[in-house]
């Protein structure tokens, strides 16, 4: 099972789990309809894209509303860690929802406790509170964006928003050096895919790829274009991918669904995540392993 | 009283300091009411100011606490992170498209159309209040929008109400040139 963990900006959407239908346009769970926008339900529609393009069964999703006062991500909290072994999901991946450093730390020892330790990706604030609370490390992938980068390699930071000055203005030019950074301070998950004008793929704190074409600059503008990197992330790993080859076909085929989007700063999540099965069918090879050299 | 010291692992991240402890039990209790989780500690030697008791506090939800307390009339002094240094980063960096401007604050960024002042589209952050924000400005005039701090409840709220501000002002000195 790929478990995908999150908040929708509504009150009125109970805590729902269960297999999701995506039509192209509204994710269906347990019979109630969501919005593709921003956000988790981004990250679940492109997921659902990748799994239906290699075959796999639909990803699960574990959804609740919030837009913000923290109660439904509480729900969402105390479900993972009274249910994450009976669960026991091969892929776990954590997004949107308050962060709650004492939760987070409950939900990885819930992890723990499955039959299998699923693989765990955090991206948003889920990865805020494991990094604030000294988790990172019982983490597979973080998914940061630059600054988010910053915030990881910053030991006095538990939010962005209180990152270093110096840290934040050196964006993009010192991207290998904080990766190194956070993963010696612990900040860091055991891989990092820091989304970004170029997008490196991080191991144990060193750099191991680096994915800058097609350049789309526009893609840093729109609202999801990170959620939908986690989303394929997961669903790659999921069908068996390597985490290495899932991160750079991830990368990819988010810049190829910009380029055949012909992505501007105003269009919308939607419209990319419109484009990526024609790039699946255009660009990735349904054959597992792919050659590392045929997705760089 | 807990001391903040004693169990560090389990503390959330920011403290709100007060000049009573009056104050400081009221803050507690309004907050409590509102729904947040939070308790009374001694705040720590190099962040205290005022009286010696404070109340703990998950840092996250800095922008609906001080709405709540606001609102309510609670006076307080600060509310500061445990650790790191106390203030919010307030930096901005612009990058113009062509069509469009993004203006980027902490993990936020905002692009609007400059034709029109429109948000177009907002990026980054991961906090719940975001997605609700997102579909909120989006396709609003920066000048007929409600700032994203009096809506939203977290950090990452404040920093896209800070991307929003600089948005403003940006397209409110284009109309006039």
């Amino acid at each position: 099972m790929l478990l995908i963990c999150g908040t929708i900006p509504r009150e009125d959407f109970p805590l729902t789990v269960g297999p999701v239908f995506f039509d192209g346009k509204e994710l269906t769970l347990d019979g109630k309809t969501v919005s593709c926008i921003q956000g988790t339900a981004a990250l679940v529609g492109a997921a659902c894209e990748v799994a239906e393009f290699l075959g796999e069964e639909r990803p699960f999703a574990l959804l609740v509303g919030d837009r913000g006062t923290g109660r439904g991500s509480r729900f969402l909290y105390e479900h993972l860690i009274k249910n994450l072994p009976s669960l026991s999901p091969r892929v776990l991946v954590l997004h949107y929802m308050l962060p709650v450093m004492g939760l987070m730390k409950k939900v990885c020892q819930s992890a723990e406790q499955c039959e299998k330790r699923p693989v765990m990706i955090a991206d948003a604030a889920a990865m805020y509170a494991a990094k604030a609370a000294g988790l990172a490390p019982r983490f597979d992938i973080f998914t940061p964006d630059h600054s988010e980068m910053a915030f990881l390699a910053d030991p006095e930071a538990s939010h962005p928003a209180y990152v270093s000055r110096h840290l934040f203005e050196s964006d993009g030019a010192m991207i290998p050096e904080l990766a190194l950074a956070s993963f010696k301070q612990m900040g860091a998950a055991t891989m990092l895919v820091i989304k970004g004008a170029t997008d490196y793929i991080v191991e144990y704190g060193k750099v191991i790829g680096r994915i800058s074409e097609p350049d789309i600059p526009a893609l840093e503008a729109i609202g999801g274009t990170g959620d939908t990197i986690s989303g394929m992330l997961g669903a790659f790993i999921h069908a068996g991918f390597s985490l290495t080859d899932s991160a750079v076909l991830a990368a990819r085929v988010n810049r190829l669904a910009g380029q055949y989007s012909g992505a501007t700063p105003a269009t919308k999540i939607r419209e990319i995540i419109a484009a990526i099965p024609a790039v699946l069918r255009d660009h990735v090879p349904r054959q597992n392993p792919v050659p590392f050299d045929k997705i760089m | 009283m807990r001391s903040v010291f004693k169990n560090k692992k389990d503390t959330e991240s920011g403290i709100i300091l007060f000049n009573s402890v009056e104050e400081a039990i009221a803050g507690e209790r309004i907050l409590k009411a509102s729904g947040y989780e939070v308790r009374l500690v001694a705040p720590p030697p190099e962040l205290r100011r005022g009286c010696d008791l404070a109340v703990e506090v998950n840092l996250v939800e800095k922008a609906g606490i001080e709405r709540c307390l606001r609102e309510r009339g609670a006076d307080y002094l600060d509310i500061l992170p445990l650790k790191g240094k106390g203030e919010l980063l307030n930096v901005v960096k612009v990058t113009d498209f062509g069509e469009a401007v993004m203006v980027k604050a902490g993990n936020m960024k905002l692009t609007f159309d400059k034709k029109s002042g429109t948000v177009v589209n907002i990026s980054g952050g991961g906090c719940p209040d975001i997605p609700f924000l997102h579909s909120e400005l989006l396709d609003r005039k920066l000048a007929d929008a409600e700032r994203p701090k009096e809506k939203g409840f977290t950090l990452c709220s404040l920093m896209l109400d800070r991307a929003f501000e600089e948005s403003l002002e940006i397209w409110r000195k284009q109309i006039k040139e």
